[in-house]
This record gives C-alpha cells, sequence and structure tokens, in this order.
C-alpha cells in the first residue's frame, strides 16, 4: 500500500465517520460506524513509523511524513480505538443521552481526525491552526454533559488554552520574520526551511521565538505553571474524552515543542532552550507530585497524572541525545497505554459508586473483581513500577539525564516520582482495602443497576484488557527495530549522543 | 532693552487685567450654553472691586500665616508671567530665572501656602478642603511633571521658548503623535486643575466644596487676592497650554507697541478657542464621584506616557 | 541582506504606519480603561478597521497586491463580523458592564501603561541586537508585544466572559499588527485560512457563552468556582 493511500485511509475514516454520522442520526450506527473507523484507522497507523522511515510529503508540502509525526499519529490512533470501544459501554449508561449521541460520536471522530493531522502538518502557521482547531473541537466534548461543571470546565479550558497557545502564534510570527533575513519576504515556512535556516537566523530572535512557542504550546501540553485548565477539562468531560484528551492530545502538542527544540539545535543555541524545557518538566512532576498528595477526586487524580507524565517528557527531550529522545518517545507510547486504562477504571468507578470522590469508593475488590484487577494493574503501571513498560522509559530518561549538566533535575526527577509513585497508590490502596471513612453504617453505594446485560460490561472491560499485553511485553522487551527507529527520529531532531 | 523691559511690565500686567476677563467669559458662555443668561463678561471685575472695599475680619485663632497667604499667592502668579511667553516669543530680561519646571513649581508654591492657610484657621471646611486639594494634586502633579519631562524630550531644551519655535517652525512634529498626545495629557489636566468638570468644586454647597472650602474664613481685600490669584492661575495654564503646546503662533516677535497689541488680541482669540472646547467639556460632562478622580488623571498619565514612548521612537 | 519593507520607508508612509500603529494602541487603552462591555466591543471594532487600514497601505506601498484582499477580509470579518457576533451575544446577557473590579481601571491603566514601556525597552534591545535601524520597526515590536500584554491584562484583571472574549481577540489583533508591518510577504494562505480561524473561534465561544447562561446562570468568572483542587 503506497504512503498516499495510507495516509487517505487514516484521514478519510474519521472524516467519513462525522459526515455520516450526522447525516444518519442514529446512535448505534453512530456508535458502530466510529468503531469501525478507529479501527481502520489503527491498522493503517501501526505500521505507519516504520515504512516512513524517508520523509515524504503530500497536499503541495502541505503534509509531512516523517517518522516522529507517524510516532505520534500511532499513538493517538492506539487511544482512539481504546476511547471508542469504551465509549460505547459507557455512553449508554445514560438512557436520557441517547438523543445527543450522533453528536457526541461525530465530535469524538472529529477530534481524533483533528489530532491525526496536526503530527503530520509540515508548514508550522497551519500547525498552528490545526492545534486551535484540536482545541475548538475538544471544548465541545469537555462541555458534553451540559451541567454546570462541565461548562465551567469547558470555558476555563477554552480561554485559558487560546490564549496561551496565542502566545505560540507571536513566536511563530517573530520566526517567520527571522526567517526573512535568510531566505528573504516570501516562503513557505516549514520545519524543513526553519530548521535549514536556523543557523543563519539572529540567535537573539531565534531563542525569543522558541521560547514563546514553549510557553504557548506548553499550556496546550499542560505543563506547570500553564496547567491550570488541565485538571478541571480533563476531570469533567466523559471517560473516553479524558482519556483522548490525556492519552493524545497532549502528545501532538508535544511534537510541535520538540520540532521547534530541532530547529534550536540545529542553530548551536540549544542551550537556553533545553534548559528551559528541563525547568518546566521539574515545575510539572513537583506541581503534580503536590496535587496528587492531597487529592479527594479520582478523576482529577489521573489528571494531575498526565501532567506529571508531560513534565516526565519534556524531561526526556529537555534532557536531550539519543537515549532522552528514546526514552521519551517510549514513554509517549506507554503513556498512550497506560492512561486510558486508568481513566476507564475511574469511569467505571464513578458510574457504580454515583459519586466522583475517592473517599465515598471503598471495597474497589468486591465490586469490580476483574476490572478493578485491571484497574490496579493500571495504576501501578502508570507510577512507573516495573515490570510495566514506563518503568523502563523513565529509566532511559534518567539516564539520559544523569550524565550531563542537568543532575539536579535528574534527582528532582527521581525524588518527585517516588512521591508520586507512594501517594498515588495510596489512594488506590484507600479504594481497594479500606473500609469507608467514619461511618459505621451502611456504605453510601447507591443502588445502581448494573448494566443489564453482559454486553455493556464486555465494552468497558475489553478496553482495559487490550492494553495491558503490550504495556508487559513492553516492560520486559525493548523492540531492537524500535531502537532504529528512535536513533532515526533522533537524527533527525539534531539530537547527539 | 528698555523696550524690553516694558513688554516684560506688560506680560505682567496682561495677565493682572485679562484673568477675570477670562474667568467672566466661562461663566457667561457656560451659562449661555445651556440657554440661560449669564452673568455679564465684566462681572468679576465688579466682584473685585467689591471685595476690596467690604471690611476685613480675621478669626481669634488665626496667625501669621493667614495673613501671608494670600500675598504669597498673588505674588507667585505674579511671578510666573515672567518665566513664561504671554506676548513676546523671545526670552525677555529676568526669565531665565526659571524654565518650565520651575515656574510649575512656582505655581506650586502658592497652593501650597493657601492650603496652610485653610488648615491654620481651625475650621472644619478649610481641613476639608485642604485634604481634598492635595488629594488632587498629588494625583495631578506626577502628570504634570511626567508632560513637562514629555515636552522637555521633544524639544530637548527646558524653555518655553526653545519648544514654541521649534512647534512654529516644524509642521512635522506639530502633527506628530508626541505633540498631540502632550496636547491631551494637558488638557486633561487643565481641567483638573482649573476646577471644571468633571472635577468641580461647587460655589454653594461646602460639603461638595474642594478649593473653595479653603478659603471661606477670608473676607475683604484678603479674599479679593485669593480670587484674583484662582483667576490668574487659571490664565497662566491656558497661557502655558496655548503658547507652549497646541496654539503657538501670534506672538510678537520684535516686542514693538502694534506687536504687542496684536498680540494681546491674539490672546483673546486664542484662549476664546480653547475655552469654548472647555466650555463644552463642561457641558457634556457630569460631575464625577469623588473616589472617581483618580479614571480621569490616569487618562493623563497614560497619554503622557504613551507621549514619551512615541518620542523615543519617533 | 535584508530587504525588509520597513527599513526602506518613505517618511509619509513611515508617519501613517506610525500613527495607526499608536491609534490602535490608544484603543487598546481605551479598551483596558472602560467599564461598559458594548465600549470594549466598539473600540475592538475601531481597531480591526484601523489595523485593515494598514493592511491596505502596506500593500500600497510594498507592492504586495495580496494584501488588499487581506485587508478587505480583515475589515469585513474583524471589524464588522466579529463585532456584530459579540452584540447578538451581549444582547443576550443581563449585565452591560462589568460589576465588580479586582482593580481600579485607573490602576489597570497604569499598569498598561508600564507594559507599554516594559515593550519599548525589549523592542528597542531587540532592534539593537539586530543592527536594524528604523523606527517603523520599533514601533511595530512595541505596539505587538504591549497589545500581547494588554490583552493579558484583560483576561486577567475582567472577569466577565465578554471581556475574556475580546482580550483573546486583543491577542489576536496584536499579532496581526505587528505580521503586516515585520513580515508583510507572509504567505497569503496562513493569513486566510488564520482570519477564518478566528470567526470559528468566535462563533465557539458564542455557543460556550450561551451555554454558561443556561446552565450556571452567569458570564462572570466570579461564578465559576466549582471546581477546586
Amino acid at each position: 500500500m503506497s504512503m498516499a493511500a495510507r495516509i487517505l485511509v487514516l484521514l478519510l475514516s474519521p472524516a467519513l465517520a462525522v459526515v455520516l454520522g450526522l447525516a444518519v442520526r442514529r446512535a448505534r450506527f453512530s456508535e458502530y460506524l466510529n468503531l469501525a473507523a478507529s479501527v481502520a484507522v489503527l491498522l493503517v497507523a501501526l505500521p505507519l513509523p516504520f515504512v516512513a522511515a524517508r520523509p515524504t510529503t503530500f497536499l503541495d508540502g502541505y503534509l509531512l511524513v516523517d517518522p516522529l509525526g507517524a510516532w505520534v499519529v500511532m499513538c493517538v490512533a492506539v487511544v482512539y480505538l481504546l476511547s471508542s470501544i469504551y465509549a460505547i459501554g459507557y455512553m449508554r449508561h445514560d438512557a436520557s443521552r441517547k438523543a445527543r449521541l450522533p453528536l457526541f460520536y461525530a465530535l469524538l471522530a472529529g477530534f481524533a481526525l483533528t489530532m491525526l493531522v496536526a503530527p503530520l502538518v509540515n508548514s508550522i502557521g497551519v500547525y498552528w491552526i490545526a492545534i486551535e482547531l484540536t482545541t475548538l473541537v475538544s471544548t465541545f466534548l469537555v462541555g458534553f454533559e451540559r451541567n454546570a461543571e462541565s461548562m465551567e470546565a469547558a470555558w476555563k479550558y477554552i480561554i485559558v488554552v487560546s490564549s496561551g497557545i496565542s502566545l505560540a502564534l507571536l513566536g511563530t510570527t517573530l520566526l517567520y520574520w527571522g526567517g526573512t533575513f535568510v531566505y528573504g519576504e516570501t516562503y513557505q515556512l516549514t520545519w524543513a526551511s526553519l530548521v535549514h535556516a536556523a543557523p543563519q537566523m539572529p540567535p537573539v530572535l531565534l531563542k525569543m521565538g522558541f521560547l514563546l512557542t514553549l510557553i504557548g504550546y506548553g499550556t496546550k501540553v499542560g505543563l506547570a505553571p500553564m496547567h491550570t485548565w488541565l485538571p478541571d477539562a480533563h476531570s469533567e468531560g466523559p471517560a473516553p474524552v479524558s482519556a483522548m484528551l490525556s492519552g493524545a492530545l497532549l502528545n501532538t502538542a508535544m511534537v510541535g515543542i520538540v520540532r521547534f527544540l530541532a530547529a534550536t539545535d540545529a542553530a548551536g543555541q540549544g542551550a537556553l532552550p533545553h534548559a528551559a524545557l528541563v525547568i518546566l518538566g521539574v515545575c510539572s512532576l513537583l506541581v503534580g507530585a503536590l496535587f496528587i498528595v492531597r487529592q479527594r477526586q479520582i478523576k482529577r487524580l489521573m489528571a494531575y497524572s498526565s501532567v506529571e507524565h508531560m513534565g516526565v517528557l519534556a524531561l526526556g527531550f529537555g534532557f536531550g541525545g539519543t537515549l532522552g529522545v528514546a526514552g521519551a518517545l517510549y514513554h509517549m507510547i506507554n503513556h498512550s497505554l497506560a492512561k486510558p486504562l486508568l481513566f476507564f477504571g475511574a469511569g467505571n468507578a464513578m458510574h457504580r459508586y454515583g459519586s466522583k470522590r475517592i473517599d465515598d469508593m471503598r471495597g474497589v475488590w468486591r465490586m469490580f473483581p476483574v476490572s478493578g484487577t485491571l484497574w490496579l494493574c493500571g495504576a501501578v503501571a502508570i507510577t512507573g513500577a516495573p515490570p510495566f513498560g514506563l518503568f523502563l522509559s523513565e529509566f532511559a530518561i534518567l539516564r539520559a539525564g544523569w550524565g550531563g549538566p542537568y543532575l539536579w533535575a535528574a534527582i528532582a526527577m527521581l525524588v518527585l516520582l517516588i512521591v508520586i509513585f507512594v501517594a498515588f497508590l495510596n489512594h488506590f490502596r484507600a479504594m481497594y482495602l479500606a473500609e469507608y471513612p467514619a461511618d459505621p453504617g451502611e456504605p453510601p453505594v447507591r443502588a445502581v443497576p448494573m448494566e443489564r446485560d453482559s454486553w455493556y460490561a464486555g465494552w468497558r472491560v475489553l478496553p482495559m484488557a487490550l492494553p495491558l499485553v503490550p504495556l508487559l511485553l513492553l516492560g520486559v522487551w525493548w523492540p531492537a527495530s524500535w531502537t532504529a527507529l528512535f536513533h532515526t527520529i533522533a537524527n533527525a531532531l539534531g539530537a547527539h549522543p | 532693552m528698555l523696550r524690553d523691559v516694558l513688554a516684560q511690565i506688560a506680560q505682567v500686567l496682561t495677565v493682572l487685567l485679562l484673568s477675570p476677563l477670562l474667568q467672566g467669559f466661562i461663566l457667561r458662555y457656560e451659562e449661555r450654553a445651556q440657554r440661560s443668561r449669564g452673568p455679564s463678561l465684566l462681572q468679576p471685575y465688579r466682584d473685585l472691586r467689591k471685595l476690596f472695599r467690604k471690611q476685613l475680619v480675621v478669626p481669634d485663632t488665626a496667625s501669621w500665616i493667614f495673613w501671608t497667604a494670600p500675598i504669597v499667592a498673588f505674588t507667585a502668579m505674579l511671578t510666573v508671567p515672567i518665566l513664561i511667553p504671554v506676548l513676546t516669543n523671545y526670552p525677555l530680561p529676568l526669565s531665565d530665572m526659571g524654565d518650565i519646571l520651575g515656574g510649575g513649581l512656582v505655581l506650586t508654591v502658592g497652593t501650597f501656602f493657601v492650603n496652610l492657610a485653610a488648615l491654620d484657621s481651625g475650621s472644619a471646611y478649610g481641613g476639608i478642603g485642604a485634604s481634598r486639594t492635595v488629594m488632587i494634586t498629588i494625583l495631578a502633579e506626577p502628570t504634570l511633571i511626567l508632560v513637562f519631562v514629555g515636552i522637555t524630550l521633544m524639544a530637548h531644551a527646558m524653555l518655553p521658548f526653545v519648544v514654541n519655535h521649534l512647534l512654529v517652525a516644524n509642521p512635522a512634529i506639530y502633527w506628530g503623535s508626541t505633540h498631540l498626545f502632550l496636547v491631551a495629557a494637558f488638557f486633561v489636566l487643565l481641567l483638573a486643575e482649573t476646577d471644571r468638570l468633571p472635577i468641580h468644586s461647587s460655589t454653594h454647597i461646602e460639603v461638595y466644596m474642594i478649593e473653595e472650602a479653603r478659603v471661606l474664613e477670608y473676607s475683604g481685600p484678603l479674599l479679593a487676592l485669593l480670587k484674583w490669584s484662582g483667576m490668574m492661575k487659571q490664565f497662566i495654564l491656558y497661557t502655558i497650554f496655548c503658547h507652549v503646546l497646541l496654539l503657538p503662533w501670534g506672538l510678537s516677535k520684535l516686542g514693538t507697541v502694534l506687536g504687542v497689541a496684536g498680540a494681546v488680541l491674539a490672546i483673546l482669540i486664542k484662549f476664546g478657542i480653547v475655552a469654548c472646547a472647555v466650555i463644552a467639556v463642561e457641558t457634556t460632562q457630569a460631575r464625577l464621584r469623588f473616589y472617581r478622580y483618580q479614571e480621569p488623571l490616569a487618562v493623563a498619565f497614560l497619554l503622557a506616557v504613551l507621549a514619551i514612548v512615541a518620542n523615543q521612537i519617533r | 541582506m535584508n530587504a525588509m519593507l520597513a527599513t526602506h520607508l518613505d517618511p509619509l508612509a513611515a508617519s501613517l504606519f506610525s500613527l495607526l500603529t499608536i491609534a490602535s494602541l490608544l484603543l487598546a487603552f481605551v479598551m483596558l480603561g472602560s467599564r461598559w462591555l458594548k465600549d470594549y466591543m466598539l473600540a475592538f471594532a475601531a481597531q480591526s478597521w484601523l489595523i485593515g487600514m494598514l493592511s491596505a497601505l502596506v500593500g500600497y506601498y510594498g507592492g504586495y497586491r495580496e494584501l488588499y484582499w487581506v485587508a478587505l477580509l480583515t475589515v469585513l470579518f474583524r471589524g464588522i463580523v466579529l463585532p456584530w457576533l459579540i452584540l447578538r451575544i451581549l444582547r443576550r446577557l443581563n449585565t452591560a458592564r462589568e460589576l465588580h473590579e479586582i482593580l481600579s481601571t485607573s490602576t489597570s491603566l497604569v499598569i498598561g501603561a508600564a507594559a507599554v514601556i516594559f515593550a519599548l525597552v525589549v523592542a528597542m534591545r531587540l532592534t539593537a541586537d539586530l543592527h536594524i535601524v528604523s523606527n517603523v520597526v520599533v514601533l511595530a515590536l512595541t505596539v505587538m508585544f504591549s497589545m500581547k500584554l494588554i490583552g493579558f491584562l484583560m483576561l486577567a484583571l475582567r472577569h466577565e466572559a465578554i471581556s475574556q472574549i475580546l482580550g483573546i481577540l486583543v491577542l489576536e489583533n496584536g499579532i496581526f499588527l505587528g505580521a503586516q508591518i515585520l513580515v508583510p510577504g507572509m504567505p497569503l494562505m496562513i493569513e486566510l485560512v488564520l482570519l477564518f480561524d478566528l470567526l470559528v473561534a468566535v462563533a465557539c465561544f458564542g455557543v460556550l457563552v450561551r451555554y454558561l447562561l443556561t446552565h450556571i446562570g452567569s458570564t462572570s468568572s466570579r461564578d465559576l468556582r466549582r471546581l477546586t483542587g
């Protein structure tokens, strides 16, 4: 299958799901259409990084398929499939919402489409527009359950992120201006032309442009202190949406930062940008740790875990070098596998207990024998414990930082990861093994009628079981073909071992 | 030389004699703009004459400040016209005693003494008036200084005469953004300092008074001196506004009798124009609440800062 | 060698650009200093018109034909359609002005003046580093950075939803203004798509404000206090 055909299937499947779903407004049809689209996307996206060894451009140079973009597309596709499977069971829980389900699935497919396009975009201006579009579409997904909290979360999301990425637009404009010093007045600002022009650009403009885009896209990624929208948006949306936001969207914004970083590295001005990225990473880890320790709401707990992991990603790319980049990319796929698992378990628990508070959830093992085990495995995985894949990636990033000038950051990362491990699993210990606080009477579990047929349970448990296999596999085996791929990407980014 | 000295004396006399006319003009046409009859143009002269003939009553608690404050204020107002271009556009004898900043400081000395006198007599209204005046001064003086700084940066000199020549000779600077912002800022300050709406000191109701409350204990000739010095301060501010910033034309170049007379006529016309603008603003504005007086002054501050920024980029 | 338009301007063009740019900045301050939501919208519309005129002038003096289209579309979309959309949102609201202040308007004006001075210093150092000797470039950079800072000030100090939307639009206006002077040769497609993207964004804002009104009952961010921790 040629590359053009792959990209066509990749982008057309969700687009078709949007159009057809809106045309035929039936809930069941939309569910299965979305599922089919996500399967098609995954089938195309899985081998994509390995066949995209040589970057190819499409659409008059506006789309670029290179290994880095294809890797992120693969992560997005994995999360899209898992969320699509889970959404079927989750959204059927509330029968009153059935009339709006086609809209939900259309939005979901549209959201996936924008996230699939963004890493493949070649022009820097169009990349900004793609990120803005992801924000706009996901806002309506976050506010889908039209109650006061979701509206508040959606409003905060769109305002904070829009104002944040306007800074990125300023940085893009400044970089374009810097490019005019090299290329003349009019030229196409693609990633490649930026890297090519960077050595001859005025250094102050390059650094200023990078810092602005770092803060701008950092808002979208959720790096502290620009993370303020993240806990609200990720906790108020429906669980499949939270999984997609957390596991897929943050990665697409990270790609932009990484590509800008490559440009500064090519110009030899990489010291300040790398330091800035490392500082933001440590801040994110710190904020994540502090808020995880005293968290009361289950989905906000997962959201702060996302902040923490984006901090780890930032540290990986900030430490640089082939090992840092490889660790970060490995972390991306493992995070995309593990985070949906957590959100799905949280969604199940929320529906069963009727509350979002951790204090209201006790005796999870009794309620959910099978999915509870899976959820616990996910929690152990997300905190970076072996034998899951996140352990290997965090270890690689630590090693990348240990030998370099950012030893302080590596030590901070180590300490904070241990803190997060303890705090996060403490909440799970309370949920699984502890009894209800202070109240000796009946546990306040509302008698929510469990799903009437086992099909529902299947839809809800399957997407939790599916990622666990690769997570375990990747935790004990780092594929050699992946090492070669990471080397290619690191070389393309200009990272020196 | 003798001509210059005579021109200098003529400047002081112009300010002395024409300031009540300006006040009369503003009061009359303010009323006329609201379709009532309005007092006569010469009414302030008649008021001053009446006051000079009245008996002087001094409170028991007054000290020497009570007696000296009107004299200091009056003298300060007589001193400032020596420093600024009123009739001629070249420096006259003794006009290098002070530059723009010096003129501003001398103006403030008079106000300062009147504030002291208001506190001196120990009446409640005096205290209110003095504190309110000082509050507005705190807000307005930095802006005034900033406007003077802007003028200085624009002309690279601190003498008002140099600024006048620059604006007449260079239309590009006259129409540039620095100058326009400075005019706008100074106009707001003019409204604030001459007690025009939206910052207004009522003349009848003591509780609303700002500056009028300071002189409630005065009577007779001392009151006449104070009122006259208030009118002269207004005239001087108009002079600075017109001759240094807005309408720098119409000044006598050589100091001949004909030139000076023409300058006086030009003063009448120019001040009439500015007074009409002030009347227009006063008629359309309502009085602001006291705690909101910072707002127009903040706008003036902002405009002055923008003028300086625009100047640096010029 | 840099053949930037802004460094080779004849004096009349330079003064026209300066006038339009400074007037835009002044309108940004009008937005910062007023309390009435309708005033914000009108100032924003006026600002967009000025920036459209600036586009047309840059196109005229630099010989960029496509900038005429950009100017026309700017005036049409940012100057007419967007304010009209915001006016529609305003009509549904039950507030016409900012009721509670975090900082009084005069204080925010003074902070805005400090922001302008900061932007000026940054712009002067930047152009000194780049060895550019053009006042229009310094002015363009100053106004671009100042409008960014003023936009963020509006976002931070105002709590009405409309003010926040307009703050974001001011942010974008500032970038657009700077881009017209500094990089007039930016590819046309990018500029057009940015314009349409803005339109879509404001439409989304409008829908969200409607939902805010329905589900929370007010559009003031002082009432958005349910999500903490």
